[in-house]
């Protein structure tokens, strides 16, 4: 008797082991869901709604007041007012194709230097391209630079060995974290005319040059690069690591040459990770707001702009209906993608990555034109992502009488002698870094269940994974809107009850919604490009879907999984705008409010406070990369 | 199958996520009060409440580098011993919150609301019903509220708001680079081309101050073509003033931004070479931006309220706040005492002007947002 009842009970929680096991991506993917229903598809619905429905009655008539608006879509307004008169659109548009003219010439583009650059113009009659068509614009422009600048640092960090290597992969989200007032101090400090850039061209003579003002558009396009570049770089790290090598080396066996191997059997490896930075990239250049007038001014506003001015206006109505466009424009993008990804299915069996070659071995090697290209870039890097954050940090120590310990020496004593009712330094880095596991958890097992669920699956697959992507698609400012007053205000439901979520439970969470995507998106190239024969021969030795899951893929695409969970804890670190609404009363905030709440007539303690976001920030990356690093391959 | 396994997750999900966080609201009615609002004792915390002021404001005003809300709060205690003043940092919202809250019969929780300016009320008005969420002041409670400036009333109808400092917008520029510009007009001219740095006024406090001096300048038909002459110019209006001061300003960008008469104040204090820091006052104007305080509808301590208010027009928090909020005193010079230094620094203008409430009523949205589309052009 007494022996048989520890068997039984042995026999029972194996039995709800085994039942765990049968049942733990449907169950995932339940909770899943759950927190989708209640933190995202409640908060954003709560808002949307005001733009379909008007005093009780659904209308359309805020889409249409919008779409025909010349201010919003230029000349497209016109085409929207009276999408029927095909004649007359044609009209116009051959008008305007025989009032272009091309004219070539020679410009002197960069300035100080007499060198003259063969220039092709095309002069082009004005066309109104309205808010919309200039948002597009400029995203579009900073995609490729973002494509442009990420590209080389994700070849030099997947194909060369050097000292530091695998903490720069590290840091290289850290810009991810800044809050936009702290990139936008950053770049005036670096780019300014009284900035480090002019003082180091200074001692050699040169300048100072007005590279601000010159051209606000470029600087803009050069800040969001400054976030987005290291977001393409990262993922597509991710995805030259996890190449499977062997197959280049049967291509070469076969006859190939080097470069077309590289064209043949590396590019379409790496093509998903390479088009999803750019597709993330533009999205959330569409969607930018504080970085276009903060370094750029209202001439360069965006849509995000007018949905920031609807908002305070309380003309909820308008901000919702130009929201839900950005919305219906990205899923759109999305969704596209996602097909192109889905049938992208390769039939990778394990990830074997290049060999890494020594970055500079030898004298003569390191002065061949290939390194000396590196170099460049390196120096490009130096100026564009270090600079603007050094001289922050230099910033942060420097007032006008020169050296000073006393915007440090304010949070020293505001962490020493602070009221409760005022932001302390050191519990705001506890939340954030709290938060930021705390997220992590949360956000990997939700965008890794999603990942699985849709992968492979075809068309139906596609439209659930591009629903799934809703967080990125959303304008930042209706989110929290929503999160304010769907949740923190409570929604009456019947029966008398009221739902009503606040504090740290519904930060991490709302982190996690946001984050989870940046998983999902780091994981499905990885997992789609497996081999799913795989997975049928596990599932054919008796595996659950779950064994075959943690035991065959995941391990394989162990890369896409690190490169997620850095950026859920870098989204969580430097998550502002539902933070801020969640936290208020309380005392749940994390770093990047502190930073907003020591804005004040002297930026010195906000700037300080942003170097210490940097640097905790940073350390947090290497340890995250470090552990994670355990499991890659 | 699949697409089957998650629709059913999505409807069972949704249930589960909610359970945890539901309340009734007759819960919410008995108990919610005891233990939601923070005292927790039941019925003896009424007593305590009586004596306890919450006080909604902004972030500088108690968490920025020598804020003067932890001395008021301080000083007040002093003077009433039985009282505590409670800080509530403003939600990130502003004004809108407490609109959104009084249209859905909400409670609102603070009894005082620090740090409101004219276009509030104006939000106000044009949300809710006129004269609404702020109770009308028994002037009588008050007793030093005559010792307000002239030009500083904000004129509203209602009388629900009072002063307690304000603010000069003007102009801040580098003598080594400029001259002073005397008038609105100067700015249009050559000598100043690509020369002003402004904030854009629909997301910012001083922008807004700014484009409202312009159209009493230039009057609500004139001020469009004045701003497009200042844009083909060069006039850049940058997000808010940190970006446009601490960002373009002090880098040297350009020689001219649209700041505060205070500006010597901090340049003397951070120790920097005044040439970068002169004040111009166009047309021998400067734009008043004055703060006031009001008392919520709901308030549960207004007795209180008059008391803080009294105080905070006193001698001594009169001087404190202008000086750790660099802003000038609402009440007039015979009645508070300010540091030399302060004197010499924070200069005013000949002629302060400011756009009351009539005319702001019903227009304002209206007057941001032609300029914003004028100006972004796209």
């Amino acid at each position: 008797m007494s022996r048989s009842r520890p068997g039984r009970i042995a026999s029972g929680a194996g039995r709800i082991r085994a039942w765990l096991e049968r049942n733990a991506i449907r169950l995932t993917a339940l909770v899943t869901a759950g927190i989708l229903a209640v933190m995202l598809y409640l908060p954003v619905g709560v808002v949307f709604v005001e733009a379909v429905v008007d005093e009780g009655v659904p209308t359309l008539g805020h889409f249409a007041a919008v779409l025909t608006d010349p201010f919003y879509f230029g000349v497209l307004a016109d085409v929207f007012a009276d999408p029927l008169a095909v004649g007359t659109h044609l009209g116009s548009l051959a008008g305007w194709l025989a009032a272009v003219s091309i004219s070539l010439s020679l410009e002197y583009p960069i300035p100080g230097i007499d060198v003259p650059v063969p220039w092709l113009a095309v002069d082009t009659p004005g066309v109104r391209q309205g808010l919309f068509g200039f948002t597009a614009y400029q995203a579009a422009l900073s995609t490729l630079a973002s494509v442009a600048l990420g590209l080389p640092a994700a070849y030099i960090l997947a194909n060369y060995e050097f000292y530091g290597r695998r903490t720069l992969r590290s840091l290289t989200i850290l810009p991810f974290v800044l809050p936009g007032i702290m990139v936008a101090v950053g770049f005036y400090a670096m780019f300014g005319r009284a900035g480090t850039l002019n003082g180091i061209l200074g001692v050699a003579g040169l300048g100072p040059f007005a590279f601000i003002e010159t051209s606000p558009l470029t600087i803009v396009i050069l800040a969001h690069a400054f976030y987005n570049a290291p977001l393409v770089a990262r993922l597509t790290v991710a995805a030259w690591e996890s190449v499977d090598t062997r197959t280049v080396e049967t291509a070469r066996s076969l006859g190939a040459s080097e470069r077309r191997a590289f064209r043949d059997i590396v590019v379409p490896q790496l093509a998903p990770a390479v088009l999803t930075g750019a597709l993330l990239t533009f999205i959330f250049t569409f969607m930018t707001f504080p970085i276009v007038l903060a370094l750029g001014g209202l001439q360069l506003a965006t849509v995000e702009v007018w949905i920031y001015d609807r908002i305070q206006r309380l003309d909820y109505a308008e901000a919702a209906t130009l929201a839900i466009l950005e919305t219906i424009l990205s899923l759109g993008l999305t969704y596209a993608y996602l097909r192109y990804e889905s049938v992208q299915s390769g039939f990778s069996q394990a990830p074997s990555p290049p060999p890494k070659e020594a970055l500079f071995p030898d004298l003569r090697t390191a002065l061949s034109p290939r390194r000396l290209a590196i170099c460049g870039y390196g120096l490009v890097a130096l100026v564009l992502f270090v600079g603007p954050m050094a001289s922050l940090v230099v910033g942060s120590f420097t007032d006008g009488t020169g050296f000073t310990l006393r915007n440090y020496a304010f949070l020293l004593e505001r962490q020493l002698e602070g009221a409760s009712f005022q932001t302390l330094p050191l519990p705001a880095i506890r939340n954030s870094l709290l938060f930021g596991v705390a997220t992590l958890a949360v956000a990997v097992p939700m965008g890794v269940v999603i990942s699985v669920l849709t992968a492979r699956t075809g068309r139906s697959g596609t439209i659930i994974d591009t629903l799934a992507m809703l967080p990125l698609a959303v304008s930042g400012i209706v989110f929290g809107i929503g999160l304010l007053q769907g949740l923190v205000f409570g929604i009456s439901l019947p029966g008398g009850w009221r739902l009503q979520i606040t504090g740290a439970v519904a930060i991490v969470i709302a982190h996690a919604v946001a984050a989870y995507p940046f998983v999902t998106r780091n994981v499905s190239p990885l997992l789609s490009n497996l081999d799913p024969a795989m997975v049928e021969s596990a599932r054919a030795l008796g595996a659950s879907r779950f064994r075959a899951l943690v035991d065959v893929e995941l391990p394989l695409v162990a890369n896409g999984i690190v490169a997620g969970a850095a950026f859920a804890f870098a989204i969580s670190i430097g998550e502002f705008s539902s933070t801020v609404i969640l936290a208020s009363g309380s005392e749940s905030y994390t770093m990047p409010v502190a930073v907003e709440r020591y804005l004040g007539r002297r930026s010195g303690p906000a700037i300080a406070m942003g170097t210490l976001l940097l640097l905790v920030t940073a350390a947090s990356f290497v340890v995250i990369d470090r552990v994670g690093g355990r499991y890659e391959l | 199958m699949r697409r089957r396994t998650f629709l059913g997750a999505v409807s069972g999900g949704a249930t589960l996520g909610l359970a945890g966080c539901l309340t009734q609201d007759g819960d919410d009615d008995e108990n919610g009060n005891g233990n939601g609002s923070g005292n927790g004792n039941g019925s003896g915390s009424e007593e305590t409440d009586d004596n306890t002021l919450t006080v909604v404001t902004y972030e500088s005003m108690i968490d920025g580098e020598n804020p003067a809300g932890p001395w008021l709060k301080e000083a007040f205690e002093d003077e009433h011993p039985d009282a505590e003043i409670e800080w509530e940092q403003l939600p990130s919202q502003g004004i809108n919150q407490y609109i959104d809250s009084a249209s859905q019969d909400r409670d609102i929780e603070p009894d005082v609301y620090l740090g409101l300016n004219i276009d509030d009320l104006v939000r106000v008005d044009d949300n809710l019903e006129d004269g609404g969420l702020f109770r009308e002041l028994d002037r009588d409670q008050i007793e030093r509220s005559d010792r307000v400036r002239d030009g500083l009333d904000m004129g509203d109808p209602h009388d629900r708001v009072l002063p307690y400092d304000t603010g000069y917008i003007s102009l801040v520029y580098d003598e080594s680079e400029i001259d002073e510009p005397e008038t609105f007009d100067d700015l249009t001219a050559s000598e100043y081309e690509d020369a002003l740095l402004a904030q854009n006024a629909q997301t910012s406090d001083p922008g807004q101050a700014f484009l409202l001096w312009t159209i009493d300048a230039f009057g609500e038909d004139g001020y469009l073509d004045y701003w497009e002459e200042l844009a083909e110019n060069g006039v850049r209006t940058l997000e808010d003033w940190t970006e446009s001061y601490y960002g373009a300003y002090m880098e040297a960008e350009r020689p001219m931004v649209v700041s505060y008469s205070t500006d010597q104040v901090f340049a003397s204090a951070e120790g920097n070479d005044l040439t970068r820091h002169q004040i111009a006052f166009p047309n021998d104007q400067g734009y008043a931006n004055p703060e006031g305080m009001a008392i919520f509808e709901d308030a549960s301590n207004v007795g209180l309220a008059y008391d803080f208010f009294d105080f905070v027009l006193s001698n001594e928090p009169q001087a404190e706040i202008a000086q750790r909020n660099v802003q000038f005193p609402a009440v007039e010079d015979e009645y508070v005492d300010l540091d030399d230094d302060f004197d010499q620094y924070a200069h005013v203008p000949p002629e302060a002007v400011t756009v009351g409430y009539d005319d702001l009523r019903g227009n304002l949205d209206e007057w941001v947002d032609d300029w914003a589309q004028q100006m972004a052009g796209h």
